[in-house]
């Protein structure tokens, strides 16, 4: 374990190179470049609003729907993109990995690193939706120092279950289908378009089993409350997250030297 | 203190298995059906001293990749280890991890990274590389509308600038022209002076032995030879040759390949030198004439062969190359269960020292060798020392007057 994360200290130059090449790639030859990243969860928040204020209303209030999605929505795209890439990152760099060692995990951490510069550009756009709405909630500005710490918890979830999904892929393909469809059923287990206070109080121990509900429910506080976090839901979803971090990456540096002979 | 010890190396596969089980990489165990099992590589020993070269080389399957991606510590060994003391870097795909979409500038930096480089060490090299490649004013310009040449040439020129202790080349040099190979060779050889350890891959046996003083003959995952670069190229032709004869022998159980390199439809048996006396010699005198008589059997019937005589010093360098073809002799049909004598004759003008012979028979289309022999035997030249070199051309030495001035 020590010899593995020494490994990866000495790869650091490798890690920041890596990120940098993915957010390059992503962004050249492509017209509107960084919009893309606030294009995802602008559009979904759009029909989401569409759809739970003029169909099937919901009620946010006094958050207008829309910011009380959008929040949510952001987060929840670094997930979803951050996931779906790390997921398929081994197996389209099986050239270099046949050919070059290096602690995998970079390249899967790479992926993540990469997210978060979506992730900047679209909080940056929340912002401006938090003044526009005019959010007239007395801040106390040190609940923002919770942000790094959810955001912390959120990529240690991130990163465990890309260490295992990624590292099945690479032995059965058909994984990275599992991961759409997964995904897509996380978002509605997840309160992304309903805010938790519609599900029944005597299920949210088994909702809060969901490490993202605590999560979501964390930024929403801090982004449109004001607020500390629940911090027993906030414990337990840091709990699950760091323990699939672990176990993701014994399991990862477990069948890692295995990859390159499977292609 | 060697910088590359290899030892009781071998790697074993599982053939047959359709899906690479995770449940085996998670829980290694040890295949219980010997048939299923395969070893890529088995038993192969050797160690280099900083400086020292060694080239691999063998048919297609023979374990090099297999060995290759053992030494980048890619795949692990089933047996023995691989310890390397210093720093390494691998020459296999050249430019591996290079995006299309990114500068060449771009890409150097973040290949140097895979290769191991830090930042601070590529910005020093950084011009050497771009000088050494020779890509100029293109280095801003996305890879992916490079050359391949170009692409190849970036890609090696990062590689070669890692300053390893140890570095690994695979068959890079297929790519490139002419003047670049030469500019790799003498930067491998600048290397190799500064202490690094080479080990080559190749399947071409002149740059082998332009690069390494040893290699490695490799076969069916061992090693069948190893020895000096210029008796190893003997002992794969051998080896190739050695295959030939046991496809030929039980058509059955061919391997392929030497089925397609050689047919042995017709072998040579022997290879002697006679003087025109009819005395057999293995020392000649420079300037005499001589007859190589090659004692072929025809196991099939063979259709207008063609002949071939080569005649090399013995660091493998080709002195004198014929064949019945270019001499656009049309040869006979020869037919099955015969035995013919084939007879070179012709006056050895070289000067002294070893040469050696080798001889073929190849398809008349040349799609494939009956039989080949790189090596079928050593001669011994003695001349009178009038002249050095390698072959005689007589040269007449004299004097003509342009002006003379005679002082009184």
């Amino acid at each position: 374990m020590y010899y593995h994360l020494q490994q990866l200290y000495q790869h650091r130059e490798l890690l920041g190179a890596w990120t940098m090449r993915t957010i390059r790639a992503r962004y050249k030859q492509s017209m509107v470049g960084g919009l893309w990243a606030i294009l995802q969860p602008t559009a979904n928040a759009i029909i989401f609003t569409i759809i739970f204020t003029q169909l099937v209303p919901i009620n946010t209030e006094p958050i207008p729907y829309i910011v009380f999605s959008y929040t949510a929505l952001i987060p929840w795209t670094l997930l979803a993109t951050g996931i779906t890439d790390m997921s398929n990152t081994l197996v389209e760099n099986m050239g270099l990995i046949t050919k070059i060692y290096f602690p995998r995990e970079v390249l899967l951490m790479a992926q993540l690193l990469a997210r978060l510069v979506d992730f900047a550009i679209a909080t940056s756009i929340l912002l401006v939706l938090i003044i526009i709405y005019r959010q007239q909630i007395d801040f106390d500005p040190i609940v923002f120092l919770a942000f790094p710490l959810i955001l912390l918890i959120q990529l240690a979830l991130m990163l465990g279950l890309g260490l295992i999904i990624s590292s099945i892929n690479v032995f059965y393909r058909d994984v990275k289908h599992l991961v759409t469809l997964g995904l897509q059923i996380w978002l509605y287990l997840s309160p992304i378009i309903y805010p938790v206070t519609r599900i029944p109080e005597q299920y949210h121990t088994l909702y809060f089993l969901n490490p993202m509900a605590g999560i979501l429910e964390a930024y929403r506080a801090v982004w449109l409350y004001g607020q500390w976090p629940d911090s027993s839901s906030l414990l337990l979803s840091a709990t699950i997250s760091f323990f699939l971090l672990i176990f993701g990456y014994f399991f990862f540096k477990r069948v890692e030297i295995n990859f390159a002979d499977v292609v | 203190m060697y910088s590359i010890e290899v030892k009781n190396l071998g790697k074993r596969y599982q053939i047959g298995s359709r899906l690479h089980s995770l449940r085996d990489a998670i829980w290694p165990r040890i295949p219980k059906n010997e048939d299923n099992i395969h070893w890529a590589v088995k038993d192969v020993n050797f160690a280099l001293t900083p400086g020292q070269s060694l080239g691999i080389i063998g048919p297609n399957g023979a374990g090099k990749t297999t060995i290759l991606k053992m030494l980048a510590q890619v795949t692990p060994p089933t047996e023995g280890y691989v310890k390397l003391n210093g720093r390494f870097s691998a020459l296999i795909a050249l430019g591996a991890g290079f995006h299309p979409d990114l500068t060449g500038r771009e890409n150097v930096y973040l290949n140097g990274a895979i290769l191991g480089m830090k930042r601070s060490e590529i910005n020093e090299r950084f011009d050497q590389i771009v000088a050494f490649a020779d890509i100029g004013r293109f280095i801003d310009t996305p890879v992916k509308r490079y050359s391949s040449g170009m692409y190849a040439r970036l890609g090696f020129a990062i590689a070669a600038h890692v300053d390893p202790d140890i570095l690994l080349v695979d068959e890079v040099l297929a790519v490139g022209d002419y003047a670049f190979q030469m500019k790799c060779y003498s930067r491998m050889d600048e290397l190799r002076q500064q202490g690094t350890s080479l080990i080559f891959i190749s399947h071409n046996m002149d740059a082998v032995r332009r690069v390494c003083d040893n290699a490695m003959v490799m076969y069916q995952g061992k090693s069948v030879f190893h020895g000096s670069a210029g008796d190893a190229i003997v002992a794969y032709s051998d080896v190739i040759r050695q295959a030939a004869k046991k496809s030929q022998l039980s058509p059955h159980k061919t391997d392929g390949l030497a089925q397609k390199v050689m047919t042995f439809d017709a072998e040579i048996e022997a290879v002697t030198v006679k003087t025109t006396a009819g005395q057999q010699v293995n020392t000649i005198t420079s300037g005499q004439t001589i007859q190589i008589y090659v004692k072929t059997r025809f196991h099939k019937a063979v259709q207008q062969p063609i002949f071939s005589l080569t005649i090399r010093t013995t660091d493998g360098r080709a002195v004198y190359i014929t064949t019945s073809q270019w001499q656009q002799l049309e040869t006979t049909d020869f037919p099955a269960h015969s035995q013919y004598n084939i007879i070179y004759n012709l006056q050895l003008t070289l000067l002294e020292g070893q040469y050696d012979i080798g001889v073929d028979i190849a398809a008349h289309d040349l799609s494939h060798y009956y039989d080949r022999l790189e090596r079928a035997l050593t001669i011994q030249v003695i001349d009178n020392h009038q002249a050095q070199g390698i072959i005689d051309l007589s040269a007449n030495i004299s004097w003509e007057p342009i002006s003379v001035e005679v002082k009184q």
